[in-house]
């Protein structure tokens, strides 16, 4: 795994740029770390399903490049003076590991990638892409040059999809409007303007979804950017636009 | 450019969609109303600013699927395409996003293998002139259907002046986006029936050319920049502007003016007060052997009072469709004549598309059972299939 990009510039300078925003930044960091480490718990349970060895050194690798991702978004935390927490068990990313796990017990190596790089994938482009533009500094750097590294797990993946899909699309598609149900519904929970469900078990205090414009950024932006992501993924794969855009419509708001 | 009929390919057809349509939403309103019904039932409806939020990020993609019959028995299919342009974003500020947008419903159009395009709305004001904008675009054709168009508003023009007892040999007709292709179309079939013709439009130039044009076949024409110039002086109006513009509010017109909004969206604001006119809504046909969609969105994708009713831009393509022939047939800006309108319009007839009945605001302004059907039978198969796009 490359590393994800260099410091451009002083501690000192970066510290007095966020100080106003850093609880925000800190929070928005502690989703993407937490996202991070449930991708690499994913991909090191992948590996143990997979036969082919040159699958099972994919798996670890990109596992290894996850925690890497991760230890990247620690360490723009502390630049700017944060102990950033993470919540592999937070309601949200527990469930949406769950669903993971399910498909690792049912050994349904297609399953994951679906999982893990059409959907949860999509997700972390979108929104890591849409902060990199906002986030001043190195911050910004390391959120843009993770989103276009995970732009490249995602075409990766979609090679092996597309080959699947080619075998029998209605089976195929079947088993994405499955996981599609389980995973993009707790997802979209998780993308709502605002957390109905109560605290998300990952910010460090109230929900900072409302104090996004601050950074000039939103709930509704980075769910709209994640859900445009998801729906140009599914084309990509071969999906009808008409039955996604069914799908997509009757997420939870 | 090439619209001659020598250019008219007859071609068998392998793919399952012969035609696409690509449009977009003319409201707020209607558009909640697809994203309520695509939502179903069983699930609360999103509230309206959760459909703001949305809809602009809905990357543009086949809503549903279409059937079209023609009398002759002959069946065409085809998808409905949305461009998802937010209704609020239908100004010039947006036309960036909008042409990319446009460019993205023609790639699914292209990727589904369509035989024929037809750009519905603000896709073909985007596209009129812009055909090298489009994607790779391999056996698929495009046509704005605009030649369509023209030919329902002048037939609704003609059919209101016989239901009102006018003369239009004795009217002074006034087109408002008198520049654009439709304004121009309207003006060239029209020109030869009048007593006298106003040309408005924002491009002087563009004006000029056209009155000069119409000028050599002894029309007498005037041009205005300047609406307020000459509304007062006309008693037949065509409303062909490219854009839903406030200032549109045609305040100062001639009492009992007879007024043909033909604009998508709409050029009148629906608060215009121009209580001693007649207005209609121009450019709509109806399909006789009617129209399936799947899912089943009828009267969700359009609303008008009467059943199968389609803007003619779509239903030129769907007509093409029908008669096989998958040729651009309509494309560019300012080469509409009578005698590509009269060509449509017999294609659309052989297949049993008509003008539609005439409604407005306030609902019909004709009864609608004169319309040239055939049978009725489509009518209790089909009730409340409209579409609109």
């Amino acid at each position: 795994m490359e590393p994800v990009v260099g410091i451009s510039c002083s501690v000192e300078n970066e510290c007095a740029s966020f100080t106003p925003s850093a609880p925000i930044w800190q929070d928005i960091l502690a989703q993407a770390i937490t996202g991070e480490l449930v991708a690499a718990l994913n991909y090191t349970a992948l590996a143990e399903i997979c036969d082919d060895p040159e699958e099972v050194a994919d798996a670890l690798e990109h596992a290894a490049g996850e925690r890497g991702h991760a230890a990247a978004f620690a360490a723009e935390g502390r630049k700017i003076g944060l102990d950033v927490a993470n919540n592999v068990d937070a309601k949200h990313w527990k469930r949406l590991r769950e669903a993971f796990m399910q498909c690792i017990t049912e050994r349904d190596f297609i399953a994951c990638l679906i999982v893990q790089e059409i959907m949860l994938e999509s997700f972390a482009v979108a929104s890591y892409a849409r902060v990199g533009k906002v986030a001043p500094g190195s911050l910004g750097q390391t959120f843009a040059a993770i989103a276009a590294q995970e732009e490249e797990h995602v075409d990766h993946a979609m090679e092996i999809l597309r080959t699947e899909r080619a075998k029998d699309a209605q089976r195929f598609d079947e088993k994405v409007h499955r996981l599609h149900l389980e995973v993009m519904t707790t997802l979209a929970k998780m993308l709502a303007k605002e957390c109905k469900d109560g605290h998300c078990e990952v910010c460090h205090g109230n929900c900072v979804k409302p104090s996004l414009f601050e950074v000039s950024l939103s709930a509704a932006e980075l769910r709209g950017a994640s859900l445009q992501q998801y729906l140009k993924t599914l084309d990509r794969l071969g999906l009808p636009g008409e039955v996604t855009l069914a799908w997509m419509s009757q997420l939870p708001v | 450019m090439d619209v001659s009929v020598a250019s008219v390919a007859k071609r068998g057809r392998t793919t399952e969609i012969d035609f696409a349509l690509i449009g977009h939403q003319e409201s707020w309103k209607a558009a909640a109303d697809v994203l309520t019904f695509l939502r179903g039932p069983e699930h609360s409806p999103l509230p309206d600013d959760e459909i703001k939020d949305i809809l602009p990020w809905i990357p543009p993609r086949a809503v549903c699927h279409v059937e079209v019959e023609s009398i002759t028995g002959a069946r065409a299919r085809g998808l409905y395409i949305d461009s998802f342009i937010p209704p609020d974003h239908l100004d010039g500020a947006y036309v960036h996003d909008n042409l990319a947008r446009v460019r993205g419903a023609a790639a699914c159009a292209i990727k589904a293998e369509a035989g024929i395009v037809s750009l519905g709305g603000f896709s073909s004001i985007l596209l009129e002139g812009n055909f090298d904008q489009l994607p790779q675009r391999h056996n698929t054709v495009f046509t704005t259907g605009n030649t369509l168009t023209v030919g329902f508003i002048v037939q609704g023009i003609k059919r209101m002046c016989d239901l009102e007892g006018r003369d239009l040999r004795t009217s002074t007709l006034l087109i408002v986006g008198a520049s654009g292709d439709v304004g121009s179309g309207c003006a060239r079939c029209l020109a030869p029936l009048v007593r006298r013709v106003l040309l408005h439009a924002r491009n002087l130039e563009r004006l000029r050319t056209l009155a000069t044009e119409l000028e050599a076949r002894g029309v007498e024409v005037e041009v205005a920049t300047d609406l307020d110039q000459f509304s007062t002086k006309a008693d037949v109006v065509i409303c062909a502007a490219s854009l839903a513009s406030p200032s549109l509010m045609l305040g100062r017109i001639a009492p009992h003016a007879l007024i043909c909004d033909a604009g998508y969206p709409k050029n009148l604001s629906p608060n215009a007060q121009m209580p001693d006119a007649t207005i209609f809504f121009g450019g709509l046909g109806q399909i006789a052997g009617g129209l399936k969609f799947a899912p089943d969105l009828h009267g969700i994708l359009n609303r008008h009072p009467f059943p199968n009713v389609v803007h003619g831009c779509l239903l030129e393509g769907m007509a093409l469709a029908l008669e096989q022939r998958f040729e651009p047939f309509s494309q560019g800006r300012g080469y509409i004549t009578q005698d590509r309108v009269e060509e449509i319009e017999a294609i659309a007839a052989r297949h049993g598309i008509y003008l539609a009945p005439l409604y407005n605001a306030h609902g019909p302004v004709e009864d609608g059972v004169h319309c040239q059907l055939p049978t009725q039978k489509s009518f209790s198969t089909t009730a409340n299939t409209h579409f609109c796009c």
